[in-house]
């Protein structure tokens, strides 16, 4: 019971805590703006340049905008608390971490799916893309998973904050990593073989596959696979956050770091 | 005649069965490291071989100068740090491996504007650590309530905290720190940057948990507050303890002795570095007030320092001179300021 509290009440007391600046004049134009910008612009590099459709770059944009909040948000609810000294209190207390932990990542795969929806939904009217009505659904649910998929890795980010106050800076560069390897502008088979293969590891790629087959007409049964992998992947980094969590705690208190903001 | 010797303990803890806290030739060192082509090491050894016991019930004061590893202590206490070498406990329990234990039974407040969710109201930050602390639902809003009322709060919890004064921010940190009802309070200089009249409000909070049986360890600079709080105090130097009693023990460190104050006008360093050689003078302190510089001279029993001192000071523009009995601050300062461990 405790534990489920944690989870649902806490994390959402923690999202308030560290997004309560969060506010529309901040949200529209980061979160709204900004990915509808990204899917422009690769939508009107792809039509001078004569390869791939209008399609193709609303959904691989708008799923990996979903990056931003999802990387960056779970980073911040550690690096947050660090600046504003609150850490060292929530981690003297008993509270067990898996709830702790991952009652913050629930909003934060919320917000990076409406980020996602927002982009998939305006890009598609803006350029006229031509999805099917029933497919929405499950792009939906593809999406969430995705954005669950993302959060695992922020989660690894935000463990990597109880030691390096400098992590934060790490959500640049995977931010770039996944604009690149996951397929969002250049599909898997174009990439050489080694980025795919290191694409197909990485969160978003399977998601982001099998959101455009859905836009294409494709049944669920197609894209399960696409889907279940996708899912594996996310809570294999969830796994890996939440074990580095215990670690990095562990480190942070025989190495002092917690202190430094 | 007593002792003069820094490192002398005055009153020998008084050892229970079980102490709510016992720190063990505590140690803690810390390396850091600079540089990216060329990287340099440094290690500072911050804590050096504290040891003491809490008893239950007792209220506790931790001092010495910035720096001197208080801080540190109490951190390597709630188990957020781990020391380098030595044990502690805290009831019981070791705070490096029964960690969840420990935590579940402590609480902690230190001192200064941050730690509080700013954007949260004073409400919601208590709610949120009621959570984290499992205090049952049902039970929250009752305690919530009367810390509330405890801390001088009521009324004010729905505004966010970033509106909060520095004051009562410290109020809310307390509450905070007691929303499980904690057995050992840990308060880190909870009281520095508070005006007076909210300093005496914390004071009186204070007095109210050692009063209701709770352990506390307190750590602050003021010495009145100390005195006033405390049943007993350790004083830490340099990341070593160099006394340790009641308030009254340690006070007799000096009060054997009286202390003559000088007040001066631009006073040199060498002048200084004379009246201290004078036979029977402990130590020398100046005091700056204003444009005033106040000569603190600590001397030994029987000993008459005045006249000595006067003559010292022939090229010294010289204004009041009174004796007084010496202070707890007077013991503290010269604990802290003399030479050696």
């Amino acid at each position: 019971m405790v534990s489920l509290r944690i989870f649902f009440i806490g994390g959402l007391m923690s999202y308030r805590a560290m997004f309560g600046w969060m506010n529309p004049w901040i949200f529209v134009p980061a979160l709204l703006v900004s990915p509808i910008c990204q899917i422009l612009l690769f939508a009107f590099i792809g039509r001078s340049a004569g390869v791939g459709d209008d399609e193709f770059y609303v959904i691989g944009n708008a799923l990996n905008y979903a990056a931003i909040p999802c990387l960056f948000a779970m980073a911040s609810t550690i690096a947050g608390e660090r600046f504003s000294q609150t850490l060292g209190l929530v981690i003297a207390t008993p509270a067990r971490r898996v709830p702790l932990f991952l009652g913050r990542a629930l909003p934060v795969i919320a917000n990076g799916w409406g980020v996602a929806m927002f982009g998939v939904v305006v890009g598609s009217l803006l350029l006229d893309t031509d999805i099917p009505t029933s497919a929405w659904p499950l792009i939906a649910l593809v999406v969430a998973v995705g954005s669950l998929s993302s959060t695992g890795l922020g989660l690894v980010m935000g463990a990597i904050n109880l030691v390096y106050r400098e992590g934060a800076t790490l959500g640049n560069v995977l931010f770039l990593v996944l604009l690149i390897f996951t397929g969002t502008n250049v599909a898997l088979d174009d990439l050489p073989g080694w980025m795919a293969a290191v694409g197909r590891c990485l969160p978003l790629t399977h998601a982001i596959e099998a959101t455009r087959m859905l836009g294409d007409g494709a049944t669920w049964g197609a894209v399960r696979g696409l889907v279940a992998t996708e899912l594996l992947i996310g809570l294999a980094y969830v796994v890996v956050g939440l074990s580095s969590i215990r670690v990095l705690e562990r480190l942070s208190r025989s190495g002092a770091t917690l202190d430094r903001i | 005649m007593p002792s003069r010797d820094p490192g002398r303990t005055v009153a020998r803890v008084p050892l229970t069965d079980t102490p709510a806290v016992q720190a063990r030739d505590l140690r803690r060192t810390f390396r850091s490291r600079s540089g990216i082509w060329r990287q340099t090491r440094s290690e500072v050894e911050a804590v050096k071989g504290v040891s003491f016991e809490i008893a239950p019930g007792e209220l506790f004061g931790l001092l010495g100068p910035n720096g001197a590893g208080k801080t540190t202590t109490i951190k390597m206490l709630i188990t957020l740090l781990i020391p380098t070498s030595g044990s502690a406990s805290v009831l019981g329990r070791d705070v490096v491996t029964d960690v969840r234990e420990v935590r579940s039974r402590i609480g902690y407040v230190f001192g200064g504007d941050r730690g509080l969710y700013e954007r949260l109201t004073g409400l919601d930050n208590l709610r949120y650590f009621s959570e984290l602390y499992g205090v049952p639902p049902r039970e929250q809003r009752a305690r919530i309530g009367s810390l509330l009322e405890l801390v001088g709060l009521t009324g004010r919890e729905g505004e966010k905290v970033e509106g909060y004064s520095r004051g009562m921010r410290q109020r809310l940190h307390i509450a905070r720190g007691l929303l499980h009802d904690p057995d050992v309070f840990f308060l880190d200089e909870p009281s520095i940057g508070i005006d007076p009249v909210g300093a005496r409000e914390l004071r009186a909070t204070i007095a109210g948990l050692r009063d209701q049986g709770k352990t506390v360890l307190l750590t602050t600079h003021y010495m009145f507050e100390a005195d006033e709080l405390c049943d007993r105090i350790a004083v830490i130097r340099s990341g070593e303890i160099v006394a340790e009693g009641t308030p009254d023990e340690l006070k007799e460190l000096v009060s054997a002795g009286r202390v003559l104050e000088v007040e001066t006008y631009g006073v040199h360093d060498h002048v200084l570095d004379r009246l201290r050689v004078v036979p029977g003078v402990r130590s020398v302190v100046v005091e700056e007030r204003g444009q005033l510089q106040v000569l603190v001279v600590a001397s030994e029993p029987g000993a008459e320092v005045t006249q000595p001192v006067l003559g010292g000071l022939d090229e010294t523009r010289v204004g009041r001179v009174s004796h007084r009995d010496p202070t707890l601050e007077d013991a503290y300062v010269e604990l802290v300021t003399r030479t050696g461990a």
